[in-house]
């Protein structure tokens, strides 16, 4: 059986410099997987090139068994890809609910112009029921109509999770979630997302400085550092080998570039 | 005349001929990437500084009669860098967060406005008929021809010492002293320059300084090719220097040099080469006739469509913009269901009294001047749907509008079509004419639409209007392009107050258009595009698509209004209606006024038409007071101030896109909010959203 997820051989240089050194990264369906490493390790440019924001310079990426490479960052994102983004991504004046509308009506792709003049572009009942279904899971459902610029960070970071849900996503690609979190709020969060992952059943793939949160969130983790794979395994394995020590604490001609 | 015949004696004759213009576009877009990439600011008021400068030496050593050094150093040794340090302590120094569109759109007001106060200031007026004098006195009479190839007149000889000496002197200040090294260092990456301890505003003021100086040193330099000195043929060098900027992704200050003087041969090459191929091929005629303004066109959708690399250049991506600050909340709707009725109510009751007492109690002449508002807000809502809805700027709505005007007469007039059926076709076509124009900077969006839509702008006004089968070719020269009035059943729109109540109710259908629309699923999508581009895409929503929609619509909506304009004057009128400097006065209207609205378009289309006559000649005083006699002296005020108004009124644009009409009324529900809070609470006061007022209150 082949994984959700398979990157293979990715390669991307930035005038010269080597980012990413044909790494292979593999994630099944269901299951929870870390990608970790000190900065500059390249973590953020593999994400960019499984979304397609970046093209890699080799290298394949398929999704549920089909060569995906080739797709615009839409086209992927509605293959299931879904993701949320390290420095909150939402879209000014609108409200929390809206955010899951569009989604929800961008992946039944019903939205034509003339039903807009028609006027049955506006919000129907069961599209909002599914939209507060997902709100609630999250607990979200007291925030519904406010607009977003009134929310917290750690609420902001649920309605991108909220969001990416409405596209009812195969894999969930989280960039840094505990960034401007604090412990409790990290905390809330791993445990929602825990809760919504076992009853949609998706996959996740966490990039995470945060080696605690990781630790605790993931069965399996990969470790880059200057764009090499260095380690790879369950977890708690991972976090003990000595080279990944190494790369996170050791020498410091090796910390952070 | 010389004795070198043949291709080669042509071509290196074009070549020389070319590097006068040459050296000055290069001057241009030099100045134009230097204000670009110092503070971030598309500077599409780089011709008005032109001109300014221009017009600032005509006066100074034409009028007055000083000689040419003072008036050259009055004009752009301080005059010029004097408007640039205004300019950036004065507006761009405030709107540094904002984004690189916000400032374009700014820029766009100042253009508008700053020829009309130096005007106003200065009691200049354009001149007409006559070639400005050059740098050198008999500049245009004195020939030299070193190669025996090309006479080059004084004039022209100077222009290209001048320019190099000017590029000589960049280059020295780059390379050997602290401020420009400090430049090149912003140039490199403002933010590392700002983190290193060097003050980067003080950068900015500088390069602000020296590239207006060198807009208006290429004003002076330019303004002896043109027999006429106006504001709208300095504006077109804009084109130009965008034309040689982008052949270095904007960024490349020795390439945009290399884009002008290569973009002045070129033009001087198919000037000379192009004849020859006319009589076989006669639909180049136009082209031929035109090539100032037509080849930048052709050079800049070609780089955007042909070279991949200038998409590319956006995915280099700051390494520290995890450390930005958030961008500002807008002003966010914080009416309550109840003000928001009493808003509606009031707003119709006014609009029905005013066109009560229009339709039964005008004379021709505001009759006439009301539907033209009414016409003029439906071509307004072209701009809420493209500028308002997508975010984008176009610059070409008047170009959208006269495919409109142009349509109806080709179909209406020349072919006998109904006008009623040809102006819903003419719509169709300028849809379809947006769609294939925002191909190519679909995926680009913000700036680069603003610079294609200009482009195209001036194509079409130069170019594409001389087309027989666009603008009525000798037919219209002879008889104008007239547009008949229809008649539908027992209604004669040929009365002017028929016509009205047409007029009045296209545009009710459209603004239902546009609110059923940003209602609906296309306008949800839009705003998420505009609200986080990565965000929209994360989700599966091709922005590409959206703005090809949004862009068509738009341009139907523009046509529409510019086919009504065009029978309710029963003429096309191209040059007053829908020349290139009334698309950007249109945009600059919308944007002060408010283009999120309906409201504002309505508004914007009443201050097109209304605004001069009533409050400019104090008209309104004069009703007041109950006489016209009483009106105080100092009317009637120039028409220049419209101008200059509603040009400021796009500063605004940058922190408070909704426009003026949203931001005080905003303003003013939120005074009667906190005025209600104090008060003994209001039972059960229906609100819009909740957690909204406590928020705003608190």
């Amino acid at each position: 059986m082949t994984a959700l997820l398979e990157a293979r051989g990715i390669r991307k240089s930035f005038a010269g410099v080597m980012a990413l050194h044909f790494v292979d990264i593999d994630v099944d369906a269901g299951e929870t997987v870390g990608l970790i490493g000190p900065n500059g390790a390249g973590k953020t440019t593999f994400f960019n090139c499984v979304l397609g924001i970046l093209r890699s310079d080799s290298g394949v990426v398929r999704f549920d068994g089909r060569d995906i490479s080739g797709l615009r960052v839409h086209e992927r994102a509605r293959c299931g890809i879904g993701r949320t983004f390290q420095r909150i991504e939402l879209f000014a004046e609108s409200t929390v609910r809206e955010h899951l509308l569009i989604a929800e009506r961008t992946r039944h792709g019903t939205g034509r112009l003339w039903k807009d003049l028609l006027g049955m572009g506006r919000p129907h009942n069961d599209e909002i029921a599914r939209c507060d279904e997902v709100l609630e899971l999250l607990g979200l459902g007291a925030v519904a109509e406010a607009p977003i610029e009134h929310l917290s960070l750690g609420q902001g970071r649920l309605v991108e999770v909220g969001r990416a849900l409405m596209t009812d996503p195969k894999l969930l690609l989280l960039d840094e979630p505990s960034s401007g979190l604090d412990r409790k709020e990290t905390a809330d969060l791993a445990a929602t997302l825990r809760k919504v992952q076992s009853e949609k059943g998706f996959a996740i793939l966490l990039v995470e400085h945060d080696v605690e949160f990781v630790a605790g969130f993931t069965e399996r983790s990969y470790v880059l550092d200057f764009g090499t794979m260095i380690a790879q395994g369950p977890t708690r394995e991972v976090l003990r080998d000595p080279i990944v020590r190494e790369a996170y604490l050791g020498v410091p001609a090796t910390e952070g570039t | 005349m010389t004795l070198a015949t043949g291709v080669g004696a042509d071509f290196l004759r074009a070549l020389l001929q070319g590097t006068p213009p040459g050296t000055v576009y290069a001057l241009v877009a030099l100045g134009f990437v230097l204000t670009y990439k110092t503070s971030g600011v598309f500077n599409l008021a780089f011709g008005a500084q032109a001109y300014v400068s221009a017009a600032m030496y005509y006066k100074a050593h034409t009028e007055w009669g000083w000689s040419i050094i003072p008036a050259l150093v009055l004009s752009v040794f301080v005059l010029a860098p004097a408007i640039g340090l205004t300019l950036e302590r004065l507006v761009f120094r405030y709107l540094r967060t904002g984004t690189s569109v916000a400032k374009l759109v700014v820029t766009i007001g100042i253009s508008l406005a700053l020829p009309n106060i130096f005007e106003l200031i200065t009691n200049f007026k354009g001149v007409v008929g006559q070639t400005p004098a050059g740098i050198v006195p008999n500049g245009s009479g004195v020939f030299y021809d070193p190669f025996g190839v090309y006479p080059f007149s004084r004039d022209e000889l100077t222009t290209i010492g001048v320019a190099v000496i000017a590029m000589l002197c960049l280059a020295a200040l780059f390379r050997f002293t602290a401020i420009g090294l400090q430049m090149r260092a912003v140039v490199e990456s403002p933010r590392m320059t700002e983190l290193n301890g060097i003050r980067s505003d003080r950068v900015s003021a500088v390069s602000w300084a020296l590239s207006s100086t060198f807009a208006g040193l290429a004003g002076v330099l330019i303004a002896p090719r043109f027999n006429t000195l106006a504001a709208p043929d300095f504006f077109n060098l804009v084109v130009v220097a965008i034309a040689a900027a982008i052949l270095g992704r904007l960024v490349s200050l020795p390439r945009a040099l290399a884009g002008g003087l290569g973009l002045g041969m070129v033009i001087a090459l198919l000037g000379t080469f192009l004849p020859r191929w006319v009589d076989s091929n006669p639909w180049l005629r136009p082209f031929q006739e035109n090539l100032t303004p037509a080849v930048p066109f052709v050079v800049l959708f070609g780089v955007l469509v042909l070279w991949p690399a200038i998409r590319r250049s956006r995915e280099v991506s700051d390494p520290l913009s995890g450390v930005d600050p958030p961008i500002s909340s807008l002003a966010l709707a914080t009416r309550s269901a109840r003000s928001h009725l009493i808003g509606r109510v009031f707003t119709v009751g006014v609009l029905g009294t005013v066109a009560t007492i229009v339709y039964f109690r005008a004379d021709a002449s505001w009759m006439f001047l009301v539907t033209q508002a009414v016409i003029m807000a439906t071509i307004y809502l072209s701009v809420t749907m493209i500028t308002g809805l997508a975010g984008q700027i176009s610059l070409c709505q008047g170009t959208f509008a006269a495919i409109g005007g142009f349509g109806v007469y080709q179909l209406a007039t020349l072919h006998g079509m109904s006008v009623l059926v040809a102006a819903p076709i003419a719509a169709v076509i300028a849809a379809a004419v947006g769609a294939v124009l925002s191909l190519p900077v679909l995926r680009l969006g913000g700036i680069w639409t603003a610079v294609a839509t200009l482009a195209f702008a001036f194509f079409f006004d130069a170019v594409a209007i001389k087309f027989s089968w666009v603008g009525g070719g000798n037919t219209s020269l002879m008889q104008g392009t007239r547009v008949p009035r229809p008649v539908l059943g027992p209604w004669d729109f040929a009365d002017d107050r028929a016509f009205l109540v047409l007029a009045v109710v296209v545009f009710i259908i459209v603004s239902i258009v546009v609110v059923q629309i940003r209602g609906g699923t296309i306008g949800r999508t839009l705003r998420a595009i505009r609200g986080s581009e990565v965000a929209a895409q994360s989700i599966g929503i091709s922005p590409a698509r959206a703005r090809v929609v949004a862009f068509a619509v738009s341009a139907a909506i523009a046509a529409l209004g510019g086919a009504l304009l065009s029978i309710h004057q029963k003429n096309v009128n191209y040059g007053s209606n829908f020349s290139p400097v009334s698309s950007l006065f249109w945009l600059v209207l919308v944007v002060s006024l408010g283009a999120r609205t309906i409201e504002g378009a309505a508004l914007a289309g009443a201050a097109f038409s209304i605004f001069d006559p009533l409050i400019l000649r104090g008209t309104i005083f004069g009703w007041i007071l109950r006489s016209p006699k009483r009106v105080p002296g100092f009317f009637p005020i120039s028409p220049k101030w419209r101008l200059i108004l509603f040009g400021l009124g796009t500063l605004q644009f940058a922190r408070h896109p909704e426009g003026a009409v949203e931001f005080w009324r905003g303003r003013t529900s939120r005074w009667l909010a906190a005025r209600q809070q104090s008060a003994p609470p209001a039972p059960d006061e229906p609100t819009e959203s909740i957690g909204v007022d406590g928020a705003v209150t608190s």
